[in-house]
């Protein structure tokens, strides 16, 4: 009963194949080429869609595609793809920690600022060489003033072993906890063993440690704990949803955090990758962040309301205190410290 | 009969044929050995990388990752705590599965497809939405706590999320459909007439079970016992969401090595879970076998 098929049946066959399979591509295809976009996924990839791409790309014919992922399985795959000639994105989200790491492992395009309009207004320490900054916010102290009467006013204040388990930290904010503790206790960002000591004698004094920045907040909203660190941005969206917090800039100066957008060496449309950049900066896009989000614009045309900015800002004083990691010492040392944050400080 | 229907498949089929055994065995052959044993053997390559921050990692053949796990008791201590976890929801869910797929599998009831039905529903929600159930159950603001609270039982919430406890709770509300349903087959297909044989002899009840149907339901049990050991070998949402940042279990361990870009190392870990876990399902297989055919 069974039939064989000629060569001649095959072949069609698979010349309709072929045929099909270039079909979507064609439809598809717009008229300036296909961007990929590799970003972390929820509000941030929605965001993207709605104040870059949407207005300022898809409608002037690019076509966007986001390739949605935490950024370590991103930066696995930037790696993995190292030594193609083609990758599979043309920009990536990550923080500035994560942009230098990848930078310094040879997987980024020196960035030609001469190739983006919008250059001008980008405030100059958003200028990395291998790297656009996209928004930033800083690292602030956060407490609930029916728990914690004193209000603090610094990283020393927060990493206060007498405040027993009233204390919070967050497991997958490791480095950041631990440079803001470092600062605590008079060390640098290139030295963190005096915050080390610290956070030992928090522990030693009952500090709890959350997961991930949603039970953080949870616990802040159950009153578990009243005092802690956080990003002042994440502070805004949480007084927003009714968490009866309260930020501080801490006077040792908040450690920033930065997120930017690299471009992949192999990236298969280049022109599109610096298009993307270009858009991220613009005036009209970088104040809906601030809206939308609670991030602080990277450029100095955009204009944020003052009430807005008076919660999401940080005054001149401040934003010239604000502090940047030692990036280097943090890549090369990364894994020690985790693996002391999991062994000694966790154990 | 038997034997003639070799014989005459061989002179349907010529060797040739589409259907021969070639032929049946090599697509899910291919797709396994393709899918599954060649990453696996790249990965097992990687294990004996070195990790370098610049590079993640450098092409060289040590030992030194076998050796870090092995050497420090911190990651032993992360294999032990997961063999423990996962031997005792197993032994749990072998224990409160056994009667109940006793139960399906010999009700006459017109309802019994609808209860079968009602054991396989958790399955349709994911482990992680499983988890955020037993996290607002949990939490100390959540059900549990409050109605004791309510009913002055405890004055303080019990500290019950981020304890190896709700880890061992969760993984067993995930295996036991898994149990149930394995047991429930095999029990199904022993002719109910030996019990009543056992009876009609004389033995009660635990004789019967511990003569007549342990024995013969061995099968569903070894393979019941083989899938939960398994999966709660390499759980990974639940430990994640229930056990909070100080619990560790050997399936967070590899994925926070390759979050660390240290993927020479998480390959090593990986391949020790891997070894453990057959292993031990291996060696249990043998000697339960042993013991029984005796």
């Amino acid at each position: 009963m069974t039939r064989s098929q000629s060569r001649r049946e095959v072949l069609l066959g698979a010349a309709a194949l072929a045929g099909a399979a270039s079909l979507p591509r064609t439809a598809s295809a717009q008229a300036k080429g296909r961007i990929i976009v590799g970003t972390w996924g929820g509000d941030y990839a929605r965001l993207l869609n709605k104040n870059i791409e949407g207005p300022l790309l898809i409608k002037d014919g690019w076509e966007v595609v986001q390739d949605q992922a935490g950024d370590p399985e991103r930066r696995s795959k930037m790696f993995a793809e190292q030594r193609l000639p083609r990758g599979t994105s043309d920009v990536q989200g990550l923080s500035a920690l994560n942009m230098f790491q990848m930078h310094d492992a040879g997987t980024v395009l020196p960035i030609d600022y001469g190739k983006l309009k919008n250059a001008g207004n980008l405030l100059p320490s958003m200028k990395y060489p291998y790297g656009v900054g996209h928004i930033y916010s800083g690292k602030v102290g956060v407490y609930n003033p029916k728990l914690i009467t004193t209000a603090p006013v610094s990283y020393q204040d927060v990493f206060d072993p007498g405040h027993g388990n009233k204390l919070g930290i967050i497991d997958i904010q490791y480095q950041y906890t631990m440079v803001c503790a470092a600062l605590a206790a008079g060390g640098k960002v290139n030295d963190l063993e005096p915050g080390k000591r610290l956070l030992l004698e928090c522990k030693n004094a009952g500090m709890r440690i959350y997961p991930t920045n949603e039970a953080f907040a949870q616990g802040l909203k159950s009153e578990e704990f009243g005092v802690g660190v956080m990003w002042k941005a994440r502070v805004v969206q949480w007084q927003n949803a009714g968490i009866p917090v309260t930020a501080v800039a801490p006077t040792e100066g908040a450690l920033a955090y930065v997120s930017g957008f690299v471009i992949p060496k192999n990236s298969p449309n280049k022109d599109g990758a610096y298009a993307y950049l270009d858009a991220m900066l613009d005036k009209s896009a970088q104040e809906a962040f601030a809206v939308d989000m609670g991030y602080n614009p990277t450029v100095t045309n955009a204009v944020v309301a003052p009430d807005l900015n008076k919660r999401i800002g940080f005054t001149p004083d401040e934003i010239k205190k604000l502090v940047d990691l030692d990036y280097d010492y943090m890549n090369r040392n990364d894994v020690a410290f985790k693996e002391w944050w999991d062994k000694v400080l966790k154990s | 009969m038997a034997a003639t229907a070799p014989t005459q498949f061989q002179s349907d089929e010529a060797p040739t044929s589409l259907l021969s055994a070639t032929t049946l065995v090599g697509p899910a052959t291919v797709f396994v050995a393709a899918g599954l044993l060649v990453p696996l053997a790249i990965l097992f390559r990687y294990s004996f990388n070195n990790f370098e921050p610049r590079h993640m990692m450098v092409e060289t053949f040590s030992l030194d990752n076998y050796v870090k796990f092995f050497s420090d008791p911190y990651y032993t201590g992360v294999l032990w705590t997961t063999l423990r976890v996962a031997a005792l929801c197993t032994v749990t869910c072998l224990v409160m599965a056994l009667p109940l797929a006793y139960v399906l599998a010999r009700t006459q009831s017109r309802f019994k497809s609808l209860l079968i039905m009602l054991v396989v529903l958790p399955l349709f929600v994911g482990n992680a939405v499983r988890a955020a159930g037993w996290m607002t159950l949990f939490g100390s603001k959540g059900f549990l706590n409050v109605t004791l609270m309510q009913f002055g039982a405890i004055n303080q919430p019990l500290q019950i999320m981020y304890t190896e406890g709700a880890v061992i709770a969760g993984i067993i509300a995930v295996n036991l459909p898994y149990m149930v349903l394995t047991l429930q087959s095999v029990i199904e297909g022993i002719n109910r007439n030996v019990e009543e044989a056992a009876f009609s002899l004389g033995a009660g009840p635990m004789t019967m079970f511990r003569r007549v149907l342990l024995p013969l339901s061995l099968p569903g049990i070894l393979a019941g016992t083989i899938l939960t050991f398994i999966l709660g070998m390499n759980a990974y949402a639940t430990p994640v969401l229930l056990g909070g940042p100080k619990f560790k279990m050997m399936g967070p361990l590899i994925y926070g090595q390759f979050q660390l870009n240290n993927w020479p190392f998480g390959a090593s870990v990986a391949f020790v879970l891997m070894t453990a876990t057959l292993g031990l399902t291996a060696t249990a297989n043998i000697l339960v076998q042993h013991r029984f055919r005796r």
